[in-house]
């Protein structure tokens, strides 16, 4: 079973797409769709391959390309594909997708194959264990009600309870669910009307949810999530200095290699790296800024220096105290 | 650069040229001291087509910089599967996958001679018979073929009722979506995806780190090794001093860190009659060997060893079996949340309340060292920590030192 195999190229998907097109192609056409699905000079390789007829997968009929496949082909999976999706029937989060008329169709169709892996082969021995309930009918319930509206941009009437002890109740706009590793939760990227009629993003967690009605609104505006959530960043980032020891370095880039940030060299052994954040990630942030001790230096936002600042005064004045 | 190809034969060079451009993103042609200027000139110029949308440029003073510019909060996929998508092949190999293919649609059984005649007749292809049949043997040996005796000959059929049955179901195209982004081996879920021709445009992940697709090959055959019970016989390449080695050993399981994507292999080496963890991408190569004799004792006795963990070190920096490290806290009733985390990600460490706002946290492990970071995250909280191990309490306390220094805090204020 190989995973880097030819039968995965992205030259035999664009190439799929062009077979599977019922109207003939002009030699443009299929120029433009190499260069929308394909890699960046996948151009350069294809089109000499198909107007010299080295890959005898057309008919031709003056400018004209017609395809010598079926419009209906279909790949089949390969074993890799059918031992992954064995495996994934062995995850608890399936049952927020499939109910078990469907969960036992797809078991019967893979009932000769092995799971790639099994769930006890893994343990993510860094995992907060107060996780979302995956098997709790309400909350799957709840979760295939934001999956259908994220689908179907329908507003949704959302009961929520605040970690600060409020009930919420508010029309949202759901736009994608978010999945966090380290948390095990689901939360929900949602839109919401503000006072001005802009929309903001708000994040609820899923397991927080009281009760969800799907609405028959639209959301028919065309809203840029990214927009927003990049609308959302402070104007300034903020800046550290890593002092390579300890092997700092590789674990800070790895660390931070979820955030968009902008490293860059200043000696030997000091590096300054830009990272971009909102407010909703400043907590979270700042405590990993602070897990890596003296290796790393901050040296602005102002506000992020402050908030730094003020812990470590915070633990003077504790230690003090105490002598 | 008239040998440039943009698809390649092998994965394993480009797998360290991808993960230092990711990682680091920083690196000027003149800093890739190991590899030839052509190479690296290959390699960046392969690396700009297949991620375009997300290499960013940035000019210094010694040079241009190259750098993968991902912010996972923004991306509905991981760019980094495109390189899974970069295998070379024949101008056979691509005329044979969709014809054959094709040809057995509908369900019929045909023998090698049978497609040969018929690529002839109907698609206007001539191929040697042999040709044929390895391809046909090769398909049969990926799943994607079926391969069958009828009377005194071998037949090559299709079934695609799975493919059909999740095409017309999205539900499981859902899931894919979900599995893609967040699970193992997503690569597999996203190619699967891309075959049904269904994107994600639902899932995000929070803490996600692209870069760890890169040893997937590796984790595979990890994995194989695992679910057959076999020894494995590792070539490993250390990142700090960027020395190889090997090593045979017994793979038991894979140790993930959620919090930076790391992930390890738990191993048993019976040289050393120890258990081991080496990070996946200091793994070069993995070769399978004979089945383990033991295999079911040795994971009875990881799982003992396991509440002793912290992370994936078996043991501390003095060499002691076991460490203790006990951190007192001042939790005031505000905080609630503070004592909740102690709870949450103190891997089975006790917490007690032992005073009025005050709350002590204990755990014994094999190496407190590994405990430090987190330790850290309650900064200006920590009433006293003590721990078996002098050197972890002396470095803590130096490096808070250390803090106040840099940030120009008064210790006496």
């Amino acid at each position: 079973m190989e995973l880097f195999s030819e039968i995965y190229n992205c030259y035999y998907q664009v190439l799929r797409h062009l077979l599977c097109s019922q109207a003939p192609l002009t030699i443009d056409k299929i120029r433009r769709q190499i260069c929308e699905e394909g890699f960046g000079e996948s151009l350069l390789s294809i089109i000499p391959k198909l107007e010299s007829g080295a890959w005898n997968l057309f008919r031709r009929d003056g400018e004209l390309y017609f395809s010598k496949l079926s419009p209906s082909f279909l790949m089949p999976l390969s074993h890799l594909e059918k031992s992954y999706l064995k495996a994934l029937l062995l995850d608890p989060r399936i049952g927020l997708f499939l109910n078990s008329a469907q969960t036992e169709t797809l078991q019967q169709m893979l009932s000769s194959v092995t799971p790639l892996w099994k769930q006890g082969q893994f343990s993510y021995f860094d995992q907060f264990t107060d996780g979302d309930p995956f098997t709790d009918p309400t909350y799957r319930s709840h979760f295939r009600t934001l999956l259908q509206a994220i689908k179907e941009k329908k507003y949704v009437d959302i009961d929520y309870n605040s970690p600060t002890g409020h009930r919420i109740h508010h029309y949202y706009v759901p736009a994608r669910l978010e999945y966090s590793v380290k948390n095990d939760k689901f939360r929900l990227l949602a839109l919401k009307a503000s006072k001005n009629n802009n929309m903001r993003l708000e994040i609820l967690n899923v397991s927080r949810m009281e009760r969800i009605n799907l609405t028959e609104n639209t959301f028919t505006s065309t809203e840029n999530l990214n927009a927003i959530i990049q609308g959302s960043y402070y104007k300034e980032p903020i800046k550290i200095h890593i002092l390579n020891k300890r092997n700092a370095l590789e674990r800070a880039m790895l660390h931070f290699a979820n955030y968009e940030k902008n490293t860059r060299k200043l000696s030997e052994d000091t590096y300054e790296c830009l990272i971009y954040y909102n407010q909703s990630m400043e907590t979270e942030l700042l405590i990993e800024v602070l897990s890596f001790g003296p290796m790393i230096t901050v040296l602005g936002n102002e506000k992020f220096l402050h908030s730094l600042k003020a812990r470590l005064k915070k633990q003077i004045h504790i230690n003090s105290a105490i002598d | 650069m008239s040998d440039f190809q943009e698809l390649i034969r092998s994965f394993p060079k480009t797998r360290e040229y991808v993960r230092d451009f990711f990682v680091y993103g920083f690196k000027t042609r003149n800093e890739f001291k190991d590899k030839s200027p052509r190479t690296y000139d290959n390699e960046r110029r392969r690396l700009e087509s297949w991620l375009s949308p997300y290499v960013r440029k940035d000019y210094v003073s010694n040079g241009s910089n190259i750098s993968l510019a991902i912010d996972s909060n923004l991306l509905d996929t991981n760019p980094l599967f495109q390189v899974w998508k970069t295998k070379s092949f024949t101008d056979n190999d691509i005329v044979l996958h969709f014809l054959i293919l094709d040809m057995l649609q509908d369900g019929k059984k045909l023998t090698v001679e049978e497609i040969t005649d018929l690529l002839l007749a109907e698609y206007e292809t001539l191929f040697d018979i042999q040709t044929v049949r390895r391809k046909c043997n090769a398909y049969e040996k990926e799943g994607l073929l079926n391969k069958e005796k009828a009377g005194k000959t071998l037949v090559f059929s299709l079934d695609n009722s799975l493919a059909v049955w999740m095409k017309l179901n999205e539900n499981i195209l859902d899931a894919l979506a979900f599995y893609q982004m967040a699970g193992i081996l997503g690569i597999i879920g996203n190619e699967l995806s891309g075959q049904l021709d269904f994107q994600n445009q639902t899932f995000r992940v929070k803490h996600s780190f692209f870069v760890h697709t890169l040893e997937d090959e590796i984790l595979l055959s990890l994995l194989e090794a695992m679910n057959q019970q076999l020894h494995a016989f590792l070539t490993l390449k250390s990142s700090k001093r960027n020395m190889e080695s090997a090593v045979t050993c017994v793979p038991l399981q894979i140790f993930v860190s959620s919090r930076s994507g790391r992930r390890f292999l738990c191993a048993y080496i019976e040289k050393t009659k120890r258990f081991t963890c080496f990070r996946l991408d200091t793994i070069k190569s993995v070769m399978l060997r004979e089945p383990s004799e033991e295999y079911e004792e040795l994971q009875e006795k990881l799982d003992k060893n396991r509440q002793y963990l912290w992370g994936v070190s078996f043991q501390g920096p003095e060499r002691h079996h076991l460490d203790t490290l006990t951190m007192t806290l001042q939790i005031l009733p505000e905080e609630h949340y503070i004592a909740e985390r102690l709870q949450r990600e103190g891997r089975g460490g006790t917490v007690t309340q032992i005073g009025k706002d005050v709350y002590q946290y204990q755990k014994e492990t094999f190496d407190c060292n590994e405990m430090m970071p987190w330790v850290r995250t309650f900064t200006g909280r920590i009433l006293s920590l003590k721990c078996t191990a002098k050197s972890i309490e002396k470095r803590f306390y130096q490096d808070l030192h250390t803090m106040y220094q840099i940030y120009q805090i008064e210790e006496n204020t």
